[in-house]
């Protein structure tokens, strides 16, 4: 059964005086899972998502959200987004906040934010001036703000922002959640490390042109490297290279160069004759950096990326 | 929108410090009246009195109020420029312009809410200031009024054009520059009420010219002609001197449609702040 859309993009093209930010480009996400915006700078990433929000008008082209089109109120109902950059008044506390946002939206019990800020870990912060937080805390404070309650569809845009490890794990833990409740998830971030671990499709921009969008497991190719993991690495990589391979040793394993046409069930055989002991055999795929630093090409080496 | 726009509003330095200054004001002005009210205004101290023989307490409340009222009306429309410049601007400045407009809720509810706080609060602040003013004269010198529900009506006409301008100019040039203009435009309109007032006294007699600019003024910003709506009102209708002050412009009665045309003036600058506001990318 094919899954109902939730966004779809269609043709659009967006210029900023004589910046063309968008050309053409059409994007479908489907209702339920974690989608991510991925390009260098500037690629047109934020200015797609403030698009579907309808803060940003387009000069041509189709979008439409929950099936309406962006300009009606209404197809932001249930529609949580948090900007990259947002500076709350430092007087209010993460209570008020709540409170004046509740005043609009009318969708979410004080119970249920709570209850997110307690899965934040930032439910000591509820009486505490926004002005005396950290940026993590304010961080942690905004998502629980945006993502609290049952909404349709969150647009985050740099998520992790400012977060320390333990407040990555935590937004990574709450993607995770939300999705797993049927909440459509739209990230935008430059780190691809923590995108890789929740998204399971990605669109790849640039120029203001979709390049490539599908799964991430389909995005990925083998290497053309296959991992031998092992607890005597040292010993496995002599007996492999013994049989002409080229590898490497590492920590827990081994790293082996499939020459192109070399079989990969050929070498494991060769790794079963060894009589070393070995706990699996697997090629190695694409991580999503790899996989972003093929499809952008040079481009890439322009982003400001960051791999944790 | 607008409960969390006065909530934003009431946490800042300016409002406090208009509030401190609308209390210490009509404290000053309470001391300075009850001070005054015990001259003998049917007496005399020394000569100089002896032309006011024939003025009554009513008069003493129209000096006291003429006097008053430019002083509180620069406070009022002070706070009103500052806070009308700085409330949609700081917004879009901090990033939460994004926020409020991805909720769901059309551009001109985030327009309208957002901004009329300024509004709110200002027309709150002037109710006090000429209440205060009215109660406080009224208290120690016995007069009528001339026109209560005049002064309400007028009160929110010029404050209306005031705060309409200062929305789309705040849009348009941005804070500062927008203070600066609606400043501009607010003395400008004063200045030229006062001529029209004049010219309205003494018909014919003035330059064609002027006539032309001071009509142009007054039709281009009217906000003079509610501050005049609400001195009028206030003002005593039992007064001796009432009459003969009228061709200063000070005690002068202002045609309704004035009010009207102010309003829908308002209308007009509001609409193009909102034409403004509705194409603008976040």
């Amino acid at each position: 059964m094919e899954k109902e859309e939730i966004l779809n993009v269609c043709e659009v093209s967006k210029s900023f005086r004589r910046v063309l930010a968008l050309k053409d480009l059409s994007i479908s996400v489907e209702r339920g899972g974690t989608f991510s915006l991925l390009g260098p700078n500037g690629a047109g990433k934020t200015t797609l998502m403030k698009i579907l929000l309808g803060l940003v008008g387009h000069d041509a082209g189709k979008v439409r959200m929950q099936g309406l089109p962006v300009t009606s109120p209404l197809s932001r109902k249930g529609v949580r987004y948090l900007p990259e950059n947002i500076t709350f008044p430092s007087w209010a506390s993460p209570k008020v906040l709540f409170r004046q946002m509740e005043r609009v939206r009318r969708e979410v019990s004080a119970e249920q934010f709570r209850n997110r800020c307690s899965e934040l870990e930032c439910l000591e912060l509820m009486k505490r001036p926004v002005g005396k937080m950290s940026r993590g805390q304010r961080q942690r404070v905004a998502l629980s703000l945006v993502t609290c309650g049952d909404p349709v569809l969150v647009l985050l845009d740099e998520p992790s922002s400012g977060l320390d490890p333990g407040g990555r794990i935590l937004v990574r833990n709450l993607i995770r959640s939300l999705s797993s409740r049927g909440t459509t998830i739209l990230i935008n971030s430059h780190l691809l490390g923590e995108v890789e671990r929740v998204c399971d499709t990605a669109a790849f921009i640039s120029r203001g042109k979709l390049v490539a969008q599908g799964d991430l497991d389909s995005l990925s190719r083998h290497t053309g490297l296959v991992w031998v993991e092992t607890l005597h690495p040292e010993s496995m990589a002599a007996a492999i290279g013994e049989k002409g391979y080229e590898c490497r040793t590492e920590p827990r394993g081994v790293t082996v160069d499939l020459d192109e046409g070399t079989d990969f069930g050929r070498l494991v055989s060769v790794v079963l004759d060894t009589g070393i002991e070995f706990t699996g055999v697997s090629r190695k795929r694409e991580n999503l950096e790899d996989v972003f630093l093929r499809i952008m090409g040079d481009e890439a080496m322009e982003a400001d990326i960051h791999v944790p | 929108m607008f409960l969390n726009g006065l909530e934003q509003l009431a946490r800042r330095k300016i409002v406090l410090t208009a509030v401190i200054a609308t209390m210490v004001f009509l404290g000053l002005y309470w001391w300075g009246i009850s001070a005054a009210s015990t001259a003998d205004l049917e007496g005399g101290h020394g000569q100089g009195y002896g032309a006011a023989k024939m003025l009554g307490p009513a008069d003493a409340a129209l000096a006291a109020i003429v006097t008053a009222a430019p002083l509180a009306a620069t406070l009022v429309t002070a706070l009103m420029i500052v806070i009308g410049a700085t409330m949609l601007p700081e917004e879009m400045d901090e990033g939460r312009m994004p926020f409020w407009l991805s909720l769901p809720q059309t551009r001109l509810r985030v327009y309208l809410h957002t901004s009329l706080a300024p509004l709110a609060l200002s027309y709150a602040l002037a109710i006090i200031l000429f209440g205060g003013i009215f109660l406080i004269t009224r208290s120690y010198f016995a007069f009528t009024p001339r026109n209560i529900p005049l002064v309400f009506v007028s009160m929110l006409s010029w404050l209306t054009v005031v705060w309409a301008a200062v929305i789309l100019l705040s849009l348009v040039v941005r804070k500062v520059a927008s203070m600066l203009i609606v400043f501009f435009l607010t003395a400008v309109a004063s200045l030229f009420g006062g001529l029209y007032e004049i010219m309205r006294m003494f018909p014919g007699e003035a330059p064609a010219a002027l006539v032309t600019i001071t009509r142009t003024a007054m039709y281009a910003f009217p906000a003079d002609r509610g501050y005049r709506g609400v001195l009028y009102g206030l003002i005593p209708r039992n007064g001796t001197i009432t009459e003969n002050l009228a061709f200063f412009g000070v005690t002068a009665s202002i045609p309704p449609l004035h009010l009207v045309y102010a309003f829908s003036w308002s209308l007009v600058l509001l609409a193009l702040g909102y034409w403004k506001f509705r194409r603008m990318d976040f």
